[in-house]
């Protein structure tokens, strides 16, 4: 952190290489959704003209798996960033589920329930992170799976009974649903409308938060870096 | 007296003078034919050897539907007696125009035919294509409804199978042929699946048979339900072929991905448990492998049209189902979350301040 930043009341929360995996994540997901959808809702008008728009079922293919591979890419280079790099691995620790996440859960629903005193305090990644966070990684894993599945049919046929495919399309399908409405919702939610951070919680371009942010919403971090001297 | 006889004359004279009148100038009486057409061993040796019967009597119109016609109301460039040259093939447009005077039925299927296969063959001065006679019959030309017209349910695919021998061969030898020659009416023949006067290549998209329209065609029987639950067949093969990745690369317009006739056959489609049936468990490797190269045995494990919302579909169905609950209570957890968020939010904010 630089002194200009510490006057200026910032913290960095995303570095540039998350930064960069961040923005592909959501270009890719965008370009996904939009050509996974259009084959999924083929009978809806609107599917029907994206896919068109496209350039046919065909090269709707092509876009998809393109942006697949590179999704899945960009996965296996988290992986190993997270596992190997001197930034990663204390982040990946940090994003462990543990005791105190279903505790803050719960303290948080008897607060906003009205029978708890004191909100939970957050460390870096609070449970609603960490939600985030594993359910997109299991998510992007799974469709990753059926849909390399898909991809090599003729492969699969001559392994698989073909209910294994037909299970791998439907779950393929729906798992994209469950991430693309979990993401829209809940995502959108946190760095975009709640009112802490509205209309837009600036780290994922900038890769800084204020402090005072941090300190309302991230008290622990907020303390850890006061201790660390970094504030 | 002489007044009487006068007007006797003149009475019948107005009576039987045009109808001589007639006779001299439009239409050569069928009397003048048959002298040599009725000689029953009348007939013509063709350059190729073959025979060509030109008996015909008076009896050769009876019962069809041009009963009141004579020779030369179709063989209309027979103006004498014997004629030099051999007439031109009949043209049914001759009377079949809009707006006729003789009444003749006249639909626009004249104008279909022009445009088809046959037609534009015609055109292109292939002799071997069928005129309106080669389909209809000639001098037994009945309605449709008759069941003797050579164009009735029941016959119209030997009329076809004049020309198209092989294709007949396969077809009455496929579940439909089979069902059509045991009387069944439900059962498609030629005209069924390729249109009457409309007949087109199957590489035309104006065809009923064209790629991307195959599963339509199909479906106006396989997808009715009042049809195929006659036979026990399912009638949402239709449905689960379009919701399929072959169903729907076909309905934008792919033409190399599979329809109903890639796998089922086309006019040699037999039942499944058929050992010459395509679909038969033995030959899927080989039907499949026709565009998946390296198919095994493999593939013909498990069922083909598999509906997802349909309970008999198993493990499919419950994952589904499964999986359609688990997102409606993610997203009902997720607003509920979201809503007790921002209330209890409010209140953080106004304790703070």
């Amino acid at each position: 952190m630089s002194h200009a930043d510490l006057a200026a009341g910032k913290v960095i929360r995303m570095s540039l290489l998350f930064r960069v995996q961040h923005l592909l994540l959501t270009v890719l997901l965008t370009v996904l959704a939009i050509t996974g959808f259009a084959l999924m809702y083929h009978e809806n008008s609107l599917a029907q003209w994206i896919i068109r728009l496209e350039g046919g079922v065909y090269n709707r293919g092509i876009v998809h798996r393109i942006a697949a591979v590179l999704l899945m890419a960009n996965l296996v280079y988290h992986v190993f960033y997270m596992l190997l790099s001197r930034e990663g691995r204390p982040e990946l620790r940090q994003f462990f589920i543990g005791r105190q996440d279903i505790d803050d859960f719960f303290q948080s629903l008897r607060y906003n329930l009205g029978t708890a005193k004191e909100y939970p305090r957050f460390g870096k990644y609070g449970y609603k992170e960490k939600f985030q966070y594993w359910g997109a990684s299991v998510g992007i894993v799974l469709i990753s799976v059926t849909g390399i599945m898909l991809w090599a049919e003729g492969f699969s046929m001559r392994f698989f009974p073909k209910f294994i495919l037909d299970l791998a399309l439907i779950i393929h399908g729906y798992q994209g649903l469950l991430a693309f409405a979990v993401l829209f919702l809940w995502h959108l939610y946190n760095v975009h409308l709640h009112p802490s951070v509205f209309p837009m919680n600036p780290s994922w371009i900038t890769g800084k938060v204020s402090a005072e942010w941090l300190r309302r919403e991230h008290p622990l971090e907020y303390e850890k870096l006061k201790e660390e001297g970094l504030l | 007296m002489r007044r009487f006889v006068l007007g006797v004359v003149v009475f019948l004279g107005g009576v039987f003078l045009p109808v001589l009148a007639q006779d001299a100038g439009a239409a050569i009486s069928l009397e003048k034919c048959t002298l040599c057409h009725g000689k029953s061993e009348f007939r013509k040796l063709l350059i190729g050897g073959a025979i060509r019967d030109l008996f015909v009597t008076g009896d050769s119109l009876k019962g069809s539907v041009h009963e009141k016609k004579v020779c030369t109301d179709c063989h209309f460039d027979v103006n004498e007696i014997p004629h030099r040259e051999a007439p031109k093939r009949v043209t049914c447009t001759h009377c079949h125009f809009k707006g006729n005077k003789e009444g003749a039925p006249q639909s626009d299927n004249v104008l279909a035919y022009f445009d088809s296969a046959h037609g534009k063959a015609i055109a292109a001065g292939n002799t071997k294509a069928p005129l309106c006679q080669d389909c209809h019959g000639n001098h037994q030309v009945l309605k449709v409804k008759n069941p003797g017209s050579t164009v009735s349910r029941f016959k119209v695919a030997e009329t076809c199978g004049r020309c198209h021998l092989e294709i007949y061969a396969v077809y009455k030898t496929s579940i439909h042929g089979v069902a059509l020659s045991k009387g069944n009416a439900d059962a498609p023949s030629c005209t069924g699946c390729h249109g009457e006067h409309r007949i087109y290549a199957h590489t035309d998209p104006k065809s009923t048979v064209y790629a991307t329209r195959v599963s339509g065609q199909c479906s106006k029987c396989h997808g009715s339900i009042a049809i195929m639950s006659k036979y026990g067949i399912e009638a949402e093969q239709v449905a689960t072929y379009n919701e399929s990745f072959h169903g729907v690369a076909s309905k934008f317009g792919s033409r190399t991905v599979a329809n109903c006739a890639s796998c089922h056959g086309v006019h040699d489609i037999r039942p499944p448990d058929d050992p010459l049936s395509m679909v038969n468990p033995k030959n899927v490797p080989k039907t499949c492998g026709k565009c998946h190269p390296g198919a095994n045995p493999n593939f013909a494990v498990g069922k083909i049209h598999v509906d997802a919302k349909k309970k008999e579909s198993g493990i499919i169905y419950w994952t589904a189902t499964f999986f359609k609950w688990l997102t409606i209570g993610t997203m009902l957890a997720l607003v509920a979350h979201i809503f007790l968020d921002m209330y209890g939010r409010t209140r953080r904010l106004r304790g703070e301040r």
